[in-house]
């Protein structure tokens, strides 16, 4: 068990660096060096670590009948799919995955995880079923979606540099986005409500007759 | 930058219904801590949410219908938002009348449902009124969350929290599946302003050769995708899995609500992403075709004849009253596709006048069920026999919303197929016109088979011989709002002209 | 590099996130798939504002990264209800509904 903590740790501080470092490259407007490792550029060779990462994350995540394997897959993916925002110099998007994604709704799963575990003490095993299905599925849509996304000549107008964006998306917010910027606070306040109204606990007159102790 | 702000700030003078709701939903949660001891906390509660919503409504008729593009083109004031947000106040303002008088809701928790209450009518006005992917996706947002959390109020009821799980997974997948198509959309067009896609869109199909046809494979999946946030709402064929589970678990006032708020909501925004985006201009004759060569009405066609003869179908099975009306409710917006199928002026007034009528009387049907559980405890098909022996006026109020849903006349309800079927049959004539046709007669047909299951309700009410014989004596609020569904249904079934009329100066749209 | 490339996997990590979706019967599994579906969602997002040089694909992944907060905070809320009830996450199990 440690050798595998150790070994997500230094995962996780691997990606946490890369983000961290180049986004502050980024912010003052430096460009990739272009260092040729093989065949392939480093920036290349970096694409495609980290989407290897995010699919074998998301594979984990859907195939795994451990659900806490499900949760590291989860964060595996996220970690991965967060680092390939900065190669689309999207570095505030980055950090946010990071911060809110990885720390805050991850953490979420967990805690629900270990929390509907311990009431019981029930391994929470998830068999899958309807495999049939969910082939079918997968046969029915994967390849559609990547052929559209391969041969499609999607709308190109400027090839952009890393640029940074913080600066622009807070101008934005206040600005041109004001509407769903306050929409997203008023969707947040009312689930916050909701979240507490759903999960506190039951008033006296009505109590649960069938609560788990 | 300074004119964007200059915009936003020019564009408070329009948003003003709406800033009320949001200050409305934010004063009711905290007057429900103000009053947590007063005796009369419940009155003084409703009071308050009927206050907020009167604001509101006497602000939205001082607003002018002229059309507009508010805060930087990100929702739009016109005339046709104004019709809908009418309907959704209504829905707002009868649904805190029938909870301000039942006991679904327990006293203790009946502020927080009332601020939530507005808040989703605040997003489901501006789901009428966005023309930016981005306030499309937050106002569908605002609607599912709070949706999720008033299924699964009464938390101590097993039934809710299982409906309010599934309500939560569904609407999230179908969220998720709207974003990606949305992200496809935004790669083929470059942009979020929905009244920008036309143009944009008639440029695409220009491409010819391998690039094309891969081009009108990508923007027909990105909109098969992007549909499934509407789909969802308005609870079609494929999104519809949710919707009996649900209904039947949630609270029977917030039910009632769900069955015609946000459905009309989905209907107003696939209004304006179909005909405002994938619709050329309205000829003179008042119809207008799909650009770029993809059949759009065709596919809503299909859509609609599966959702509508799945939902009738199903409804046939049911004995519980709550589940018989959620598929009645699928198959309600199988017809209603009927209008939007069209794509003509016609059709679009069909779906704002069936969509006023649906309020009456799908409300008016799940009060009934109401005013019976409080008495008997069931919602059973059996416990509804013999029903007119123990309180006519619950029993005859019911087949007047039964014998309208089903769409006869003299009931409104057949104003409002008429107008839908009018606008199949309209196109039956020109291009494509077997398919229309085809698609009036799977109508037709499913009018037939609903006549079936809504008569076996009324046969039980009617001709047979009660189980119980003791009268039931609802609430006198609940016998006048039961009157007045009732008369509304019967008046407007005989003089539909302000309808029409009001649908018909409605129908001004901001296009791009 | 290539946005296609880019679109592709997102393509693919959608692919896995609905089939997980309708495969997995832990309701907390399913929640996971569905973050997958919308870290798909925003790749392209990101992808595609890269390419169409304007900030509207930042904009909608910001949101929806905190509309995911706020749905994962009410899902698991009710999640956990749910489970108070019944003692199951089991989506079979869930069915007292269709009696």
């Amino acid at each position: 068990m440690p050798r595998k903590i150790v070994i997500w740790v230094v995962l996780a501080a691997l990606v946490v660096t890369f983000v961290g470092v180049l986004g502050a490259r980024m912010a003052e407007g430096a460009v990739l060096p272009e260092i040729i490792l093989g065949p392939l550029g480093l920036t290349d060779a970096l694409f495609y670590l980290f989407a290897a990462m995010t699919f074998a994350g998301a594979a984990t995540v859907a195939l795994s009948k451990n659900i806490l394997h499900s949760a590291l897959g989860l964060l595996a993916a996220l970690m991965g799919t967060g680092s390939l925002y900065v190669f689309l110099s999207a570095d505030f998007l980055a950090v946010t995955q990071l911060l809110v994604y990885i720390g805050g709704v991850l953490v979420l799963i967990l805690f629900a995880v270990m929390l509907t575990n311990r009431i019981t003490e029930v391994k929470i095993s998830n068999a899958s079923l309807g495999l049939v299905g969910g082939g079918a599925l997968l046969v029915a849509t994967v390849p559609v979606l990547v052929f559209v996304a391969i041969a499609t000549p999607w709308a190109t107008i400027v090839p952009a540099e890393l640029a940074p964006t913080t600066r622009e998306i807070g101008n934005a917010f206040l600005t041109r986005w004001l509407l769903p910027f306050e929409l997203a606070s008023l969707v947040l306040l009312a689930t916050l409500i909701g979240a507490v109204v759903i999960a506190r606990k039951e008033l006296k007159q009505d109590e649960p007759d069938t609560s788990v102790s | 930058m300074e004119q964007l702000i200059g915009n936003n700030l020019a564009s408070v003078a329009g948003f003003r219904p709406e800033l009320v709701l949001t200050f409305g939903s934010i004063a009711l949660l905290v007057l429900d801590l103000v009053l947590r001891r007063s005796r009369s906390r419940r009155a003084l509660l409703a009071g308050a949410a009927v206050i907020v919503l009167g604001l509101a409504a006497v602000l939205l008729a001082a607003q002018s219908t002229a059309s507009t593009p508010l805060f930087n083109g990100m929702i739009a004031s016109d005339a046709f938002a104004t019709f809908f947000k009418w309907i959704f106040l209504a829905a707002g303002f009868l649904t805190v009348l029938i909870v301000a008088q039942g006991d679904d809701y327990p006293s203790p928790r009946v502020g927080e449902f009332y601020g939530l209450l507005l808040a989703v009518v605040l997003g489901m006005f501006l789901m009428a009124s966005a023309t930016n992917l981005l306030t499309i996706y937050m106002s569908i947002e605002l609607v599912s969350m709070v949706s999720y959390v008033l299924a699964g109020f009464r938390k101590s009821d097993r039934k809710a929290a299982e409906a309010s799980l599934k309500y939560v997974i569904y609407g999230s997948v179908a969220s998720g599946v709207m974003l990606f198509g949305m992200s496809y959309l935004y790669g083929l067009l470059g942009t979020f302003d929905v009244l920008a896609f036309a143009p944009k869109i008639a440029e695409l199909s220009a491409t010819t050769g391998a690039a094309g046809a891969a081009t009108k494979l990508a923007l027909v999946v990105a909109v098969v995708f992007v549909s499934s946030g509407v789909g969802y709402k308005i609870a079609s064929v494929p999104w519809h899995m949710w919707c009996p589970d649900v209904y039947e678990g949630a609270p029977t006032p917030f039910t009632a609500f769900l069955s015609v708020g946000p459905k009309a909501a989905g209907f107003a925004l696939a209004l304006r992403f179909f005909l405002g985006s994938f619709a050329g201009p309205m000829g003179a004759n008042g119809m207008a075709e799909s650009i770029a060569g993809i059949p759009w009405p065709a596919v809503i066609g299909v859509l609609s004849a599966v959702t509508m003869t799945l939902g009738n179908l199903t409804a046939i099975a049911q004995t519980n009253l709550k589940r018989l009306l959620a598929y009645s409710s699928i198959a309600h917006a199988g017809y209603t596709l009927m209008g939007l199928a069209t794509l003509s002026a016609l059709g679009m007034q069909g779906v704002m006048i069936y969509m006023l009528i649906y309020l009456v009387m799908n409300l008016g049907a799940f009060l009934v069920v109401i005013v019976v559980a409080e008495a008997t405890g069931s919602e059973s098909i059996f416990d509804y026999s013999g029903l007119v022996h123990r309180h006519p006026l619950a029993a005859i109020a019911f087949g007047i919303f039964l014998f309208s849903l089903t769409g006869l006349p003299p009931f409104a309800g057949f104003t409002g197929k008429w107008y839908l079927f009018y606008a199949v049959i309209e196109r039956a004539s020109g291009p494509a016109g077997f398919w229309y046709g085809a698609l009036a007669v799977v109508g037709a047909l499913n009018t037939a088979v609903s006549l079936y299951y809504y008569a076996r309700i009324i046969r039980a009410m009617f001709l047979e011989a009660p189980h119980v014989t003791d009268r039931v004596a609802p609430k006198l609020g609940y016998q006048l709002m039961l009157g007045a569904f009732s008369a509304a249904i019967l008046v407007f079934g005989i003089w539909w002209a302000p309808i029409v009329e009001w649908s018909q100066r409605s129908m001004v749209m901001l296009r791009g | 590099m290539d946005a296609n490339q880019y679109i592709a996997l997102a393509a693919f990590l959608f692919g896995i996130g609905l089939v997980g979706v309708v495969v997995k019967r832990n309701m907390l599994v399913v929640f996971m798939c569905i973050e997958l579906m919308l870290n798909a969602a925003n790749l392209t997002f990101l992808a595609f504002a890269r390419r169409a040089g304007n900030m509207n694909g930042h904009a909608i992944a910001f949101f929806v990264i905190a509309v995911a907060a706020a749905e994962a905070a009410v899902g698991l809320a009710i999640v956990i209800a749910v489970f108070r009830t019944r003692g199951t996450l089991n989506v079979d199990e869930v069915a007292s509904l269709r009696n």
